[in-house]
């Protein structure tokens, strides 16, 4: 079997492609065309599958994890979203939960009401009402008012079209009623709604999450369709995945229906590497901190078990989305990223990026503005002809001329000083992030590991480390692919919910058979659309949860529901199992109060193969000579002090298991370049990880550090 | 009176920099941790969905280490009821002990506002508290839910100060059995109390994990260095502005009980050096109605709130300051006794919100021409709090509680905040679909209040209208005010909307005082509430005409508006830019100077 990881970021189009009948691993990394991604990603293949001597025509599996989404919401630039909604209930979205995102702050932004994901003048009101508690038909809906509003929507040029009525999770009559007649007069509109996007009560979080989806999903679906047929085109008839927030993979038929779940799709790949490393490795606690070209996505992943938020905390850019979603953030800090002196004249570094295109100053495709690249070509960390394994040839004088010119006057600074300023600077915004995610919930990063991603990732790892007080870094085999890595361990997943509230007290056997009914037709969804992916009914698990709260509560948990059709017994069994959970997370539970099941919850896994990594032979050298490259000035600064220092570069492709390497050195490898300063070591796993640790080794993760490094000593 | 901090033992302990932030973080997690235990266990919807919550890590002396983000003013009250609880227990606490205060007398800052904190011991030492406060939906007393009209404090329900909900760990049975006999929704309350109950233990167990890891000493020095620099950063703040007094007065709607007699509410504010000085003593006497306010946990923690958001906005601000008691060591609060804002017992005292949210709004407008680009226009400074309740088919009580939001006046570069709680409080709505399906009352609209935002080059904030309809008999408490007076505007923008309460707007539209105390509403009667929009914020004619047009597409500013207070000309739904030009030359021509404030 052929599988394709691809990973798209901001700068770099990342591929890795695994061949199993010849146990061998292919890399790949090619310029993203943000334009279109899908032209990067065709290249990236057809380049990758010619140097693994692979026919396209047997690629297997195309997995993709995608920035299309996220890109959205940050650039703003999503579709002019068109809704229906309840009349007398016009302003759901711009009243949100009336809660300001800052306790302390009058001049705050609230984002809902900064950047409406709907104009006002675009969410119309439409007669209609549903009523509580069974949703039954109150005002019956005005059909010439949804005709009028669809004409209006027509006029006014809205790309899409979502319907977000009150009470539909109870009731999606109204709902789906509305969406029929936007599909019959105005058939090439593209129309959600909020009971098919989140069936969830709560008015505002349902519509935001289905106001979300329409946004980004013009682009989305774009974006898809044109891979889909470049893919066609260029002969793969293998099947397209793509990674979903939550860590799980979907077909591209399936998120193009739901492409809120693609909002974190970058960055889960690389988080599901970091912590699948980490159990290889036998390294628990980990920071993964994948740094691109143009953002840095960082998370604290103890015990190698990825954090999923909680979708009913779960948002994006401070809009609630209602689905799941592994915990990392974001942030502008990359290789990219631009360094200027703003109007008050303080330095400063990002978050805006130079991208792929014009790029760093010293790619020389007429970029002049001074980059985190540049400061690492300046102190001589990046050697120009090693850059992407020489395919990308560096200019070190246009490095040293931006600085010079945009920084340099007016920092009254050395290109030096000014160099190692920028990292100084973008080094601290990641550790502050680093700290939001740890430190400030109260997790030592000092006992955690980091695990350095993204091409940019080695060259900033150890300092970053020793900024937040780390004192092991895990650069693994192919930092540069890192997520791509990752989307070839992730196995397919799909929740599917509905919404069934029932008291669990004096059941009925009526009660019991919509509960069985219920739980049958989502079963049946998951078991359809796995086999339609191609998993084999053997590979396929079925979670199933019913989501309860005593009754008066407002939240809900989650307890598993026995396997079988349920019975009386099977009742009192989820009863039990939630008095047990409420006592898990709150430390009470209330044995006389009444349960009330509000969702039932199916979560449907589709194991794919995993991935194995082929063994190094042991050398058990110290700075090996046979890895040896050439030597060549370095700026570290050591103890406050800038000092230059004649370093070694070493090949990593032929570094063997259990060597060492002293700092200061530099380790190349054709996606990425490792640096390690003076007082920090290196060595070699059998797997071919590298393990950089401080040579004054104390603290939490001193035990992995001692375990690698006392084969050496 | 004022508020003395008693300063804390100083350890000389240097803490490095990295163990000092893990600290902080850590124990600002407890507090989130507790608060989120509270929402997710809690039963009345009024602590589950609207958050009207606080937990936090309290030092030996109540001095707060740590409080969640949930609304401020649950928080910064709870140094006062621990304050308050202490006076009265000495050396009578103990591990596993769950210690009660209400009592608005002895910290509390309101009766329904709950404290329950649990001392912490290690090895044996009292080392500091983790408390919760809730405002909880009943106490028993003189009527269901709020109350605005009632004699003295005795009559507000069940008051307790130092009475241990649990003793050493052991339920006190009695209590609860007490409180199941005299609150109208005991099964809610007991739940809640709970509730509070498991966050305490909680926090108890994290404090005490964390001073297992990095040790007795190092834990509190780091809360006390977290403390002074919290204290270095207002101070360097206030030092910026001018020493000098600087004064400002508003008027609140009555007392709820002598609807024509309006009540003062004076600010003066005294810089000097790094130091300020509230005194609100010039304000109104105290009031024969519960419409006063608890010095400590009420008119303290709103100034300490609002005076936080203008000297350390968190948007403004780049570096982290941990909210904690050294911020407001540089503060000094005065409020004469026998005023409203520091009444004799036993004066009633459970209505106090828009008499604190006028203080706040009246610090902002006493500074705005000092430091205008930290403070906005005139806001609704009012909180419309709502109390439904009514008997079900069983003859139990269900009660339910409502913020009602206001707004905030326009601010120096943007328009001001729509549909928010003003100052120091910061709750959730309840979603309707929540409400519908817990009790007897539908909500039948909820949207912003078009066209009444104040004009300005930054339009003030717009309020909304929220319309209610009892399914059954029932009561309404409504403790709400600015029905007579409008929130300012600011350097030439104009004044916002007040309030308004309206029953039946669909049958005979009849207008309620801005203060209900039990009012009878019958089945299928409804009230529509109207709170304020703010106040605009300079020269609406500055404003670009093409803004002015957004907001009319949006239908938030009407055509005439834009044409009377904007001078934007609008003919077949197109910008008359021209039009406009000749519009707005004409008006500046005949209008006088600007003035600082418009009421």
């Amino acid at each position: 079997m052929v599988r394709i990881g691809v990973d798209v970021g901001g700068t770099f189009t990342d591929l890795i492609l695994v061949d199993e009948l010849t146990n061998q691993i292919h890399v790949h990394k090619v310029p993203s065309t943000l334009e279109d991604q899908s032209i990067g990603v065709i290249n990236g293949i057809q380049k990758l599958c010619e140097n693994a001597n692979v026919p396209m025509t047997d690629i297997d599996y195309v997995l993709h994890g995608t920035t299309v989404a996220t890109n959205i919401t940050i650039e703003r630039n999503g579709a002019v979203v068109g809704m229906l909604t309840t009349k007398n209930y016009r302003d759901i979205l711009h009243i949100a939960r009336h809660k300001k995102t800052e306790n302390f702050s009058i001049q705050q932004d609230l984002p809902w009401q900064a950047n409406p994901l709907v104009l006002r003048r675009n969410r119309i009101p439409i007669t209609e009402k549903l009523q509580a508690p069974d949703g039954r038909v109150k005002v019956p809906m005005n059909e010439e008012e949804v005709r009028q509003a669809v004409e209006r929507l027509k006029k006014s040029e809205v790309d899409i079209i979502v319907v977000s009525f009150l009470f539909s999770f109870l009731n999606d009559e109204h709902e789906q009623r509305a969406k029929e007649i936007v599909k019959e007069m105005w058939p090439e509109v593209q129309c959600f709604t909020s009971s098919e996007i989140a069936p969830q009560m709560r008015e505002y979080e349902r519509f935001s999450t289905a106001a979300m989806n329409a946004y980004v999903a013009p682009r989305v679906s774009r974006y898809l369709s044109h891979l889909s047929s470049a893919l066609d085109e260029a002969g793969v008839k293998g099947d397209l995945h793509i990674m979903q927030s939550s860590g799980g993979m979907a077909t591209s038929e399936m998120v193009t229906e739901k492409p809120v779940t693609l909002l974190k799709s970058g960055p889960s790949g690389a988080v599901l590497a970091t912590a699948w490393w980490g159990e290889l490795e036998g390294v628990p606690n980990l920071i993964s901190v994948d740094i691109g070209g143009t953002s840095a996505d960082i998370s604290v992943i103890p015990n190698n078990t990825p954090k999923i938020i909680n979708p009913r905390d779960a948002e994006v850019n401070g809009y609630p989305v209602l689905v799941p979603m592994i915990d990392v953030e974001v942030i502008g800090a990359g290789g990219g990223s631009i360094a200027y002196i703003d109007a008050g004249g303080a330095f400063r570094v990002g978050p805006k990026s130079a991208g792929a295109h014009p790029g760093p100053a010293c790619y020389g495709q007429g970029g002049e503005n001074p980059c985190v690249t540049d400061a690492n070509v300046i102190l001589g960390r990046l050697d120009p002809e090693q850059f992407l394994g020489g395919d990308l040839q560096l200019h070190s004088e246009l490095s040293f001329k931006a600085v010079e010119e945009k920084l340099c006057p007016k920092l009254n600074m050395s290109a030096e000083e000014a160099a190692l300023g920028i990292l100084k600077i973008i080094n601290n915004f990641m550790a502050l992030s680093i700290r939001a995610k740890s430190v400030s919930k109260g997790i030592d990063p000092r006992e955690f590991a980091l695990f350095a991603a993204g091409g940019a990732g080695p060259l900033h790892s150890v300092d970053l480390a020793e900024t937040i007080g780390c004192n092991l870094v895990i650069v693994p085999n192919y930092p540069g692919i890192s997520a791509a890595t990752g989307l070839l361990v992730g196995d397919i997943k799909y929740d599917f919910i509905k919404s069934n509230i029932s008291r669990l007290d004096n059941i009925t056997d009526e009660t019991i058979d919509s509960m069985n009914a219920d739980l049958q037709e989502l079963e049946e969804q998951a078991y359809t659309q796995l086999i339609k992916d191609g998993i084999k009914p053997d590979d396929i698990l079925i979670e199933r949860i019913a989501e309860c709260r005593y009754a008066g509560q407002g939240f809900e948990l989650r307890a598993s529901i026995p396997e079988g059709i349920l019975t009386d017994q099977s009742i009192e069994t989820i009863r039990q199992r939630f008095d047990e959970s409420h006592e898990e997370e709150y430390g009470h539970h209330f044995p006389n109060n009444v349960v009330e099941l509000i969702t039932l919850r199916i979560v449907a896994i589709g194991k794919t193969p995993s991935l194995t990594l082929p063994k190094l032979e042991s050398g058990n050298r110290i700075n090996p000579e046979a890895a040896f490259m050439y030597e060549r000035e370095t700026v570290y600064e050591v103890n406050g002090e800038i000092k230059r220092f004649s370093t070694p570069r070493y090949d990593r492709s032929k570094l063997l298991a259990h060597d060492l390497i002293q700092g200061p050195a530099i380790i190349v490898q054709r996606d990425t370049t490792t640096s390690i300063p003076p007082h920090w070591q290196a060595t070699v796993s059998d797997n071919g990880t590298l393990f950089v640790a401080s040579k004054v080794t104390q603290g939490g993760a001193a035990e992995s550090v001692e375990k690698y490094f006392s084969k050496v000593r | 009176m004022t508020i003395n901090h008693m300063s804390s033992t100083v350890i000389q302990n240097k803490i490095d920099p990295v163990t000092l932030q893990v600290i902080g973080g850590a124990l600002k997690t407890i507090a989130k941790e507790m608060a989120h235990v509270m929402y997710r266990m809690a039963y009345s919807s009024l602590i589950r969905e609207s958050e009207d919550l606080g937990a936090g890590v309290f030092d030996i002396f109540g001095n707060t280490l740590a409080e969640a983000d949930s609304t401020p003013m649950q928080l910064g009250c709870l140094p006062g009821y621990i304050r308050g609880f202490q006076e009265k227990l000495g050396d009578n606490q103990h591990p596993d002990d769950i210690i009660w205060n209400n009592d608005p007398y002895a910290g509390a800052s309101h009766s329904p506002d709950v404290a329950l904190c649990q001392p912490i011991f290690y090895k044996g030492e009292l080392v500091g508290y983790a408390g919760a406060t809730a405002h909880h939906l009943d106490m028993g007393g003189a009527q269901p839910g709020l109350m605005v009209d009632v004699p003295d404090v005795y009559a507000e329900g069940l008051i307790l100060n130092g009475v241990k909900l649990y003793d050493k760990g052991v339920r006190n049975e009695t209590l609860i059995e007490v409180i199941r006999q005299n609150v109208r929704t005991p099964n809610e309350v007991i739940g809640d109390l709970e509730a509070q109950v498991a966050a305490c233990r909680l926090g108890v167990k994290r404090f005490i994990e964390l001073m297992d890891k990095y040790g007795k000493n190092t834990v509190l020095s780091a809360c006390e260095e977290l403390m002074n620099y919290s204290e270095r950063m207002m101070r360097k703040e206030i030092a910026k502005i001018p020493d000098g007094v600087y004064e400002a007065e508003s008027w609140l709607d009555n007392d709820g009980r002598h609807l024509d007699i309006p009540l003062k509410v004076h600010v003066k504010l005294t810089k000097q050096g790094e130091e300020l000085e509230v005194d609100v003593s010039k304000s109104s006497d105290q009031v024969s109605t519960a419409f006063n306010v608890a010095y400590s946990g009420a008119l303290c923690v709103s100034v300490h709130s609002v005076l936080r958001s203008i000297f350390l906005d968190t948007f403004m601000t780049e570096e982290d300051v941990p909210a904690n008691e050294g911020a407001f060591r540089p503060i000094k609060i005065t409020a004469r006794k026998g005023s409203i804002f520091n009444p004799i017992k036993p004066a009633a005292l459970f209505s106090r919100a828009n008499q604190v949210n006028t203080v706040a709004d009246l610090i902002i407008k006493a500074l705005a021409p000092i430091i205008p680009n930290q403070t906005c226009a005139g806001s609704s400074a009012n909180i419309q709090f709502a109390s439904y309740a009514g008997l079900d088919e069983n003859n139990e009580y269900w009660v339910y509680i409502e913020v009602n939001e206001g707004s905030y006046g326009g601010r120096p570069g943007k328009d001001g905040m729509d549909a928010v709680d003003f100052s120091s409080w910061n709750t959730m709505n309840n979603p309707i679909e929540d409400l519908d399906m817990h009790v007897p009352l539908v909500c039948e609209q909820y949207e912003l209040r078009e066209d009444t935002g104040g004009a300005g080059k930054w339009r003030g904030g717009l309020g909304i209208v929220r319309w209610n309809r009892f399914l059954t008999d029932g009561f309404m408490t409504m403790e709400g005010d600015k029905h007579t007076v409008r929130p300012w505007g600011y350097n030439g923008g104009l004044p916002g909307t007040s309030a308004n309460l309206i029953k039946n707007p669909d049958r005979t539209a009849e207008e309620l005082p801005s203060k209900l105390n039990g009012y009878r509403f019958q089945a299928g009667e409804s009230v529509q509430i109207l709170v304020p929009s703010s106040g605009g914020y300079g020269d609406p004619l500055e404003r670009p005409a093409e803004q002015v047009f957004e907001d009319i597409l949006d239908e938030i500013v009407s055509v005439e508006t834009a044409y009377r207070d904007y001078g934007v000309v609008i003919s077949d739904m197109e910008l008359d830019i021209r039009a406009t030009e000749i519009r707005r030359e004409e008006m500046r021509s005949t209008r006088g100077d600007l003035p600082v404030y418009t009421q």
